[in-house]
């Protein structure tokens, strides 16, 4: 009876793993095949620059999705970061950087209290939080989108400018890959984690301080949601409240479609990654086929229905509320 | 007696489940008009015996007959409309509705015309369900605004509801009715039931032997799963029933007896008139080192509570706690894991692994800080440690990194145990620590909990079986409504009598 | 709080009370010490009328232009949408579920609106066909929300989190980022008409109140909604059809979020795909506000439509006082964690996710 089972599981477990990274291989070699200038360098490099706003946010809330939670905060996170840059980038230089992603984590603590200590459902508490912050980036904005100009962009090199050919960006991306991974797979919180998301009461009875945990969690995600904005007001040379707005599907369809369960337990950083990436072709891939760019969001949302309908595990939820 | 058609009868029932034959051939008729009892211990086979009559579960081989008529059931309602009803604890009437909507959940399109519900004629039928049972409760009142003892009647109501559908076979399955209720409640359920005999059969689940010879005509015990005796209760008392119930004398072997080694002397865990609200209250007790304490008790008793506030779940209103001479109060299990307490629980499967987690990482799930150096888990200790402890307490898994899901009971067990062990846990509370497991993987736990209290750990253990609380432990807690009614001793050879200490459970 | 209602609303007599044994039936028929629940759900239910009388209260002396009936009128307009909005997501939430597509389906009703009456844009001229149309897509969005949400066994905030999305992406690709100017008298007559004072919209809401009243109330529908909120693995034992219930529930929601469409293009005289932005927020805020517990199984609509004044009187009050909007929404983010802070019952839900 137990051999069953694991046979089962492994043979089925095993397939499922690896759909994600098979299908996005798959969709490189149809856009490929479509458009041969898609496998370009220069194409490829472009394509990596521009997924890693998605990936850095995506990071984020790949660990509060781990938990069994969601963060719907983000994108108005990433805005509001955008507009404390823009603002303070003149006086502060390189510090307005540091004073954005401090903010974040600050905002993510404070979502993370209100879930842990007062009991409120995480859609809602990083909902009411993005509305928060919403409305601090369009009071701190006076509603408008702030351009930088040349004197403050020269701060932003580390984003805007390349080595060797490689855009730094892509660099950055690369940097939060590894911390994150190392984060989830090398640190007992990454442990914990992966055990409150898989077995809430278990990893409560074996003695782990789960609100601590859950609270970093949500830290994590503001904090990499800022970081996210940093860079983004470095791409865009601009802050403003709505900067990220369209993100936040994106970012959780990439962790999704990764192959990360929205139950919590099963996931990595890599996941996201191959999900990001996905939801970069697929982009490329729409354009390219001239789709209408607002009709993008109906494969975005039909996209992350069918992901999860897929990667859910049944025999976790009884009850599907 | 005249050859009369059974309301209902089950013939070679036969039901099992992974590792465990539940039901073996179970027959078993209960004619109309008759209340039946149904006793057995925990594991017996009781609670699948009503599933499978409830149409929870489905028989592997055997018959269901309604007056002589071959049926199946397809879910609980299939087995409502057949003609059976059930009577829960009281948490089956859904509390954010009226009396009256939970009578007739379900059923209310008998009131409805043009998609509208007529309340009013609705709760005048609920009225009329209400004086079968003589209770007097609102049908408008919200369920959550009734006592225990309310619901109970509610419920009662409902499940006649049937005898429309059920004409003149109705049986209705009271499951530990009493369980929450004081006496007078008690005696005021048993009159109506013994008035509504004349309407329905009933089949009574109960722990309680007196209360099942107080109301029912005749008995059925269980035992691994098997039907060993049908008296009429004229015949029968406790200690007749209780024999029947338990049977084989105690073995010593079993329970490894021959290495209960005498406890040391220091006290590790001490509580002084430990209260909780109405769960228990006064509950005083010591623990020592290489000691196995086993706490009795029946549903309602206070055992479940207090080893629950033990661990760190439920922490107490009153009185004090004491571990290793500092007095605590354990408001979260990370409390009293950090203070060397380890908790085996019951829910296995949900407390006590992550299922989908691999058997190293559960392992260690409880110790991560000595694998970590500079914030990072050394895995290749980790997996060192996790092997070790796979080969001592021989544990079958294919790779320490197999998800826990796919080992056996026994096994989690095992891997359960190692997890506490890892932590260096002194003191363990084993709640149940034998449900569900084989024989084979009972006796590997007895062979570790010996083992663990020989090296000076101190256990407590509320356990399935009286039996195997006498049988393990070197001193006994007997409780009863919240109290300690008796204490004794149980070294080997000196072991109590069950019957010496059932008059104290119930 | 539903029976409370209706024991108002009964004209029938009580039937007589049954004879009863001696005094035996005392021990069961008094709420004796061992009630199990407190009476602080039944005080819950009271507490935002309190919060909605003393916000006023606290307006007017402020600002007495607050008490004027053109300011009446001005709640009443402010209202309307986010209240049939609200109490499509009420059903939702009595279940224990959680609706995000509100934006989706409204968005895409009012595009589709705005094409099929006289417009700006085409020779369309369907009138109260076009109406028909647009409900009968709620309906449908709903009902596939409610489908995937059952069948696929996708929590519904992800079910409803992308049919948002689809919708809003729909209404973007017919209309191409272009707005529809809406000329049909009827729809305008919405927003513009009065009626005893009031826009045509506002008594429009009011029906659908009365409707959702109807459904909530007298229909087995409504009390399984309830049931399934209140213990679904119970309701299923007792022979509802979980399946059943719930799909039907997203469908009526659907067609609630529709008509919520309709009202916000005739008040905005067009229909865009930003038409939606920012109502998911209003609509969540109101119904946990007005006290409907979003663990399911307690609250009603009647409570959410003092959950939307709470929010609109807010707002109004702000504007009186010269507050900017951008700091409203800020202050709705404070309110919607307040109230869910005060009124999830502790003890019971352990796991919260």
């Amino acid at each position: 009876m137990p051999m069953d089972l694991s046979l089962k599981g492994l043979n089925v477990g095993r397939l499922r793993q690896w759909l994600p990274l098979a299908t996005l291989i798959i969709l490189v070699t149809v856009v490929g095949v479509m458009e041969p200038v898609f496998l370009e360098p220069s194409t490829l490099l472009q394509l990596a620059s521009d997924t890693a706003v998605l990936f850095i946010l995506a990071t984020g809330v790949t660990f509060v999705i781990m938990l069994g939670g969601i963060d719907l905060s983000i994108q108005s996170m990433a805005s509001f970061s955008s507009v404390i840059v823009a603002l303070t980038i003149a006086q502060l230089g390189y510090v307005s950087f540091g004073l954005a992603v401090g903010t974040g984590i600050l905002a993510g603590f404070l979502s993370g209290i209100a879930h842990v200590k007062l009991k409120i459902p995480s859609f809602i508490a990083t909902l009411a939080m993005g509305g928060v912050l919403f409305s601090a980036a369009l009071v701190a904005s006076k509603e408008r989108s702030i351009t930088l100009g040349d004197a403050e962009r020269s701060y932003q090199t580390w984003v805007t400018g390349s080595h060797f050919g490689i855009p730094n960006v892509i660099v950055v991306g690369l940097i939060v890959l590894v911390v994150a991974h190392v984060l989830q797979a090398h640190t007992r919180f990454g442990r914990y984690s992966a055990a409150i998301g898989a077995g809430e009461p278990a990893a409560y009875a074996s003695g782990v301080k789960v609100d601590r945990q859950k609270i970093f969690a949500y830290m994590l995600s503001a904090g990499f949601a800022a970081l996210a904005g940093v860079i983004l007001a470095g791409r865009l040379s601009s802050g403003s409240p709505t900067l990220a707005a369209e993100m936040l599907l994106p970012s959780i369809a990439a962790v999704v479609v990764g192959g990360t369960a929205i139950t919590g337990g099963v996931g990595s950083i890599w996941r996201t990654l191959v999900g990001s990436l996905i939801i970069s072709v697929v982009r490329i891939g729409m354009t390219f086929l001239s789709v209408n760019i607002f009709a993008q969001n109906i494969v975005f949302g039909s996209v992350l229905v069918l992901a999860v309908a897929v990667t859910i595990d049944r025999s976790k939820i009884p009850i599907v509320k | 007696m005249a050859a009369e058609t059974p309301a209902l009868s089950l013939i070679d029932v036969d039901k099992r489940f992974p590792g465990v034959h539940a039901l073996k051939r179970v027959s078993i008729n209960i004619m109309r008009g008759e209340v039946v009892g149904l006793i057995g211990e925990n594991g017996a086979g009781k609670s699948t015996l009503m599933k499978i009559l409830s149409g929870v579960y489905q028989p592997d081989a055997g018959e269901i007959r309604i007056t002589g008529h071959a049926a199946t059931f397809d879910d609980a309602a299939d087995a409502n409309r057949k003609g059976i009803g059930m009577v829960f604890q009281e948490q089956s009437l859904l509390t954010n509705m009226t009396v009256g909507e939970n009578i007739y959940l379900g059923n209310e399109a008998q009131f409805t015309r043009f998609g509208i519900v007529d309340w009013g004629r609705l709760y005048a039928a609920a009225e009329r369900q209400l004086a079968k049972v003589q209770v007097d409760v609102d049908p408008r009142a919200r369920a959550d605004t009734l006592s225990f003892a309310s619901r109970q009647m509610v419920e009662l109501a409902k499940a006649l509801t049937l005898e429309e559908h059920a004409g003149d076979h109705l049986v209705i399955l009271l499951d530990e009715p009493t369980s929450v209720l004081e006496r007078a409640e008690i005696d005021i359920l048993f009159e109506r039931v013994r008035a509504l005999k004349s309407r329905a059969s009933f089949i009574f689940v109960s722990h309680r032997l007196d209360e099942v010879l107080e109301l029912a005509d005749r008995i059925y015990v269980m035992k691994d799963g098997a039907v060993v005796a049908d008296l009429n209760s004229s015949e029968a008392d406790t200690t007749k029933l209780h024999h029947l119930m338990v049977g084989r004398s105690l073995q010593a072997e079993y329970y490894r007896e021959p290495l209960q080694r005498p406890y040391r002397e220091n006290v590790v865990l001490e509580t002084e008139n430990l209260s909780l609200g109405h769960a228990y209250k006064n509950v005083t007790f010591q623990l020592h080192a290489g000691e196995i304490l086993g706490i009795a008790g029946v549903i309602g008793s206070g055992r479940e509570e207090l080893t629950r506030t033990l661990a760190g779940f439920a922490p107490h209103d009153s009185g004090m706690l004491r571990i290793d001479g500092q007095s605590v109060r354990l408001t979260t299990p990370a409390k009293a894991v950090d203070l060397g307490l380890g908790y085996v629980p019951r829910e296995r499967r949900v407390e006590g692994l992550v299922l989908f987690l691999p058997v190293a990482a559960n392992i260690t799930l409880a110790d991560l800080a000595t694998f970590t150096r500079n914030g990072l888990i050394n895995s290749s200790e980790e997996r060192c440690i996790a092997e070790g402890w796979v080969e001592r307490l021989r544990i079958k898994t294919p790779t320490i990194n197999t998800l826990c899901l796919n080992l056996s009971g026994g096994n989690q067990q095992k891997v359960v145990l190692a997890k506490w062990l890892q932590a260096k846990a002194r003191i363990l509370i084993l709640d149940h620590p034998t449900r569900g497991l084989d024989v084979g993987a009972k006796e590997e736990v007895y062979d570790l909990a010996r083992a663990v209290t020989s090296e000076g750990l101190a256990v407590i253990l509320t356990s399935d079986t009286l039996e195997e609380t006498i049988g393990l432990s070197h001193r006994l807690l007997v409780m009863r409504d919240g109290e300690i009614t008796h204490r004794t001793d149980a070294a080997p050879g000196h072991k109590p009598r069950q019957i010496d200490l059932i008059g104290h459970m119930v | 709080m539903a029976a409370e209602q209706w024991c108002h609303l009964q004209s029938a007599a009580l039937p007589e009370r049954v004879q009863t044994l001696n005094n035996s039936t005392t021990v069961l028929s008094s709420n004796n010490a061992r009630r199990p629940r407190l009476r602080r759900l039944r005080i819950a239910s009271w507490a935002p009328v309190i919060v909605l009388l003393l916000l006023c209260a606290i307006i007017s002396v402020i600002n007495p232009n607050f008490l004027s009936f053109g300011n009446m009128v001005r709640i009443s307009q402010s209202a309307m949408i986010p209240l049939v909005l609200g109490i499509g997501a009420t059903f939702i939430i009595l279940m224990g579920s959680i609706d995000l597509s509100v934006e989706g389906v409204l968005t895409l009703a009012a595009v589709i609106l705005s094409m099929l009456v006289l417009n700006g844009e085409n020779a369309n001229d369907y009138g109260l066909f076009a109406v028909a149309a647009v409900l009968i897509v709620g309906a449908g969005v709903g009902f596939i929300n409610g489908l995937i949400n059952v069948r696929l066994k996708v929590p519904s905030f992800m079910t409803t989190l992308g049919t948002w999305f689809i919708g809003v992406g729909v209404a973007n690709a017919l209309l191409g980022g272009m707005a529809t100017r809406i000329n049909d008298p009827w729809i305008r007559g919405l927003a513009i008409e009065r009626f005893w004072g009031f826009p045509w919209g506002v008594w429009v809401a009011l029906l659908c109140l009365l409707i959702a009243l109807i459904i909530q109330n007298y229909t087995r529908l409504g009390r399984h909604i309830y049931a399934l909120g209140g213990g679904e693995e119970l309701a299923a034992l007792s022979g509802i059809s979980v399946a059943r219930v719930r799909i039907a529930a997203f469908t009526i929601a659907g067609v609630f979020y529709a008509v919520g469409g309709i009202l916000a293009a005739a008040q905005l005289g067009l229909g865009n795909a930003q038409i939606g932005n920012g109502r998911l927020f209003t609509t969540i805020t109101a119904v946990v506000v007005g006290g409907t517990s979003l663990s399911g199984g307690q609250g009603s609509v009647l409570q959410t439509l003092v959950g939307v004044l709470i929010v609109v009187v807010l707002s109004n009050g702000m504007v009186l006082m010269g507050v900017p909007p951008s700091v409203q929404i800020g202050v709705q983010g404070l309110m919607i964690i307040a109230a869910v802070a005060l009124s999830i019952d502790r003890k019971l839900t352990k796991i919260i996710k």
